[in-house]
């Protein structure tokens, strides 16, 4: 069974392109803003969330502050893909929102699907590492 | 001693001769073989007579010298010591007979008297013309100090001690500073800010010709916080002995919050700028890395790949031209010739503009003038780029088979247009935003392609190269009015 990823962007052709090289690898969904994307993940139950920034109704920010809240989606593997520049403080960003990469746009959809498949392996060893401790 | 002054007088000589002479006669006389009584005693009486005489002419001779003394002294008081000077020049000064025995003590007395006189004379110009340097002083430091109190930037002196000697108004009010020249205050309890205390202290620490400029934000009396740039200097004098002193430390800040807030949006737009270039950027990179990866696998999707990137691109390049126009026209750049000018001659240009889009969007665009000549003073393509603007953004965001009106009308002393649509409208979080540069409102940017530039450049326009004012009213789903105002300019002009 192939990876689920969610993949929430405003902007139709970046998520266009984005999600036709996802799903050679992964099973794609899309949303078109925070407010959606909130709601799927909570269905759907995704392995790995790909989100804008500046996104209407609930923003990148929002929606990674409502993901950490919640007990069920607390360790979803994040990457941020964001037009933003300077203005972004890293250190909040990785630190208390736990943001497992940033992607800058311009942006490479080779990368991007490199750094799903990272995010998915990485939490999977944790997951693992966890299991074996707690038996 | 008295008596031989007396005898010095010719007329006591004479007279003292006769009674002798008067003496000796009637001694001599009994011995002559004519002697005769009564001749006897005629010599005899003429000898006390004139004895008598002399007696009374040394009276009348010391009266008089004491009336000429008195008269003296008298004059010499009334003299005043300018006067004094000249009249003994002059030869006014009442003379005494030399062998008057008051003679030499008034002498004395005159050329002591004289010499005050002189010596008031000088101490009394002396003091004219310091007084005169004190006043040219006084007002120069006044003056210096009119200027040092309406400078903008605070400035203020401390002697070597750190202790403040002086305050212009500004600084004065920034710190709320009370300077008394007898009681000096150290700045370090008066300035309540550590980092300029600081910098004080290591320029009075290192006694030599020091300079130390910095920004640093500091808590006016009100407790607002500005952004000053501070320079603080070391004031060097020479001592003595000709070794250099340092005399204290003058501090000058200088308000530079406006510059900043400048640098602050300056860095905000190159921010917003950036992020609406990178998106289309985006798109295209992308979109060329799934064409080079081979990623579109028939003639559709290459297609469908490369529209995406034709339109990308279109729409970067839009926005470079919208961002250089405004940049144009905000920096002055861009000429202004403002003219009389027809408002609905020009109302009338710009409709014919954008009436093949509004057709295309099966949009009813009506317009409806004023009867009234409306003259405008204005640059007439940047107005018309206004109005153009305000009637396409309508026609964007109102769906096909609604309405769009241009109108206008004159309203006291202005001439006014509104463009009215039967739009999505804008909340009033979106009214009060929508002339910020790169705002789109989010919900509606699928109905158009735009920039977030259109709006923000038409206010620029009318309220900033014209003085007028663009106004928005809108209710969410059922329209706006995008409302002009302009300055009414009459052409009746001889």
């Amino acid at each position: 069974m192939s990876h689920r990823i969610l993949l929430a962007d405003d902007e139709i052709h970046i998520r266009r392109a984005a999600e036709f090289k996802l799903k050679r690898e992964f099973e794609v969904s899309c949303a078109e803003d925070g407010q959606e994307a909130w709601e799927m993940l909570l269905k759907d139950r995704p392995d790995v969330l790909i989100t804008d920034l500046q996104m209407p109704r609930m923003n990148g920010i929002e929606l990674i502050e409502h993901i950490r809240a919640n007990e069920a989606t607390a360790d979803l593997p994040v990457i941020l893909l964001t037009a933003k520049g300077f203005e972004l403080a890293r250190e909040d960003i990785f630190n208390t929102l736990k943001v497992f990469q940033l992607l800058s746009k311009p942006f490479s959809p080779r990368e991007l699907c490199r750094l799903a498949q990272m995010a998915i392996e990485g939490h999977e060893s944790r997951q693992t590492a966890l299991v074996t401790t707690q038996v | 001693m008295l008596i031989a002054n007396k005898v010095q007088r010719y007329e006591v000589k004479l007279l003292l001769a006769i009674t002798i002479g008067l003496a000796l006669a009637w001694v001599i006389e009994p011995t002559l073989p004519a002697s005769n009584f009564t001749v006897r005693m005629f010599l005899a009486i003429g000898c006390l007579v004139t004895a008598g005489a002399i007696f009374r002419l040394d009276a009348m001779l010391q009266s008089g010298s004491e009336k000429n003394a008195q008269r003296y002294i008298d004059m010499l008081c009334r003299l005043d010591h300018h006067d004094l000077a000249a009249a003994e020049l002059n030869g006014t000064l009442p003379k005494l007979p030399e062998n008057d025995h008051w003679q030499p003590i008034f002498s004395r007395v005159r050329q002591c008297l004289v010499e005050y006189g002189r010596r008031a004379d000088e101490a009394e110009h002396n003091w004219t013309s310091v007084e005169i340097k004190l006043r040219r002083v006084a007002n120069e430091y006044s003056r210096l100090n009119d200027f040092a109190n309406g400078l903008p930037d605070a400035a203020l002196a401390t002697n070597p001690y750190g202790e403040i000697v002086w305050a212009n108004q500004a600084a004065r009010k920034l710190f709320a500073l009370e300077i008394d020249a007898n009681t000096p205050v150290l700045a370090a309890e008066q300035l309540k800010c550590a980092a300029l205390v600081d910098v004080l202290g290591d320029t009075l620490k290192r006694q030599s010709a020091t300079h130390r400029a910095s920004e640093l934000e500091i808590a006016g009396a009100a407790g607002e916080l500005c952004w000053y740039r501070l320079n603080c200097r070391a004031l060097l004098g020479e001592s003595e002995d000709g070794q250099p002193e340092l005399n204290g430390a003058v501090l000058v800040l200088a308000d530079i919050s406006s510059e900043r807030g400048v640098q602050k949006r300056h860095a905000e737009f190159v921010s917003a700028a950036s992020h609406e270039m990178k998106t289309p950027l985006a798109g295209i990179r992308a979109y060329v890395e799934l064409l080079l990866d081979g990623e579109a696998e028939d003639d559709e999707t290459r297609e469908e790949f490369l529209s995406v990137i034709d339109s990308q691109a279109d729409r970067l390049q839009r926005l470079i031209e919208n961002l250089l126009n405004l940049a144009r026209i905000e920096a002055g750049v861009e000429k202004v010739d403002k003219q009389n000018h027809s408002l609905n001659e020009l109302l009338e240009s710009a409709h014919s503009v954008v009436q093949p889009s509004s057709e295309q969007k099966q949009i009813t665009l009506t317009i409806d003038l004023s009867p009234m000549y409306l003259g405008v003073l204005a640059d007439r393509d940047m107005l018309m780029q206004s109005a153009i603007n305000l009637l396409s953004n309508a026609i964007k965001y109102t769906e096909p088979g609604g309405k769009v009106t241009l109108r206008s009308r004159m309203e006291e002393n202005a001439a006014v247009f509104e463009v009215e649509d039967t739009g999505v409208g804008l909340s009033d979080e979106d009214c009060a935003k929508v002339f910020e540069k790169f705002y789109r409102v989010k919900k509606d940017q699928k109905m158009a392609p735009g920039t977030g530039l259109g709006l923000p450049l038409a206010k620029h326009i009318v309220e900033d190269v014209h003085g007028g004012s663009l106004t928005v009213s809108s209710r969410l789903g059922t329209g706006s009015i995008f409302r002009v105002s302009l300055p009414s300019h009459s052409r009746m002009q001889c």
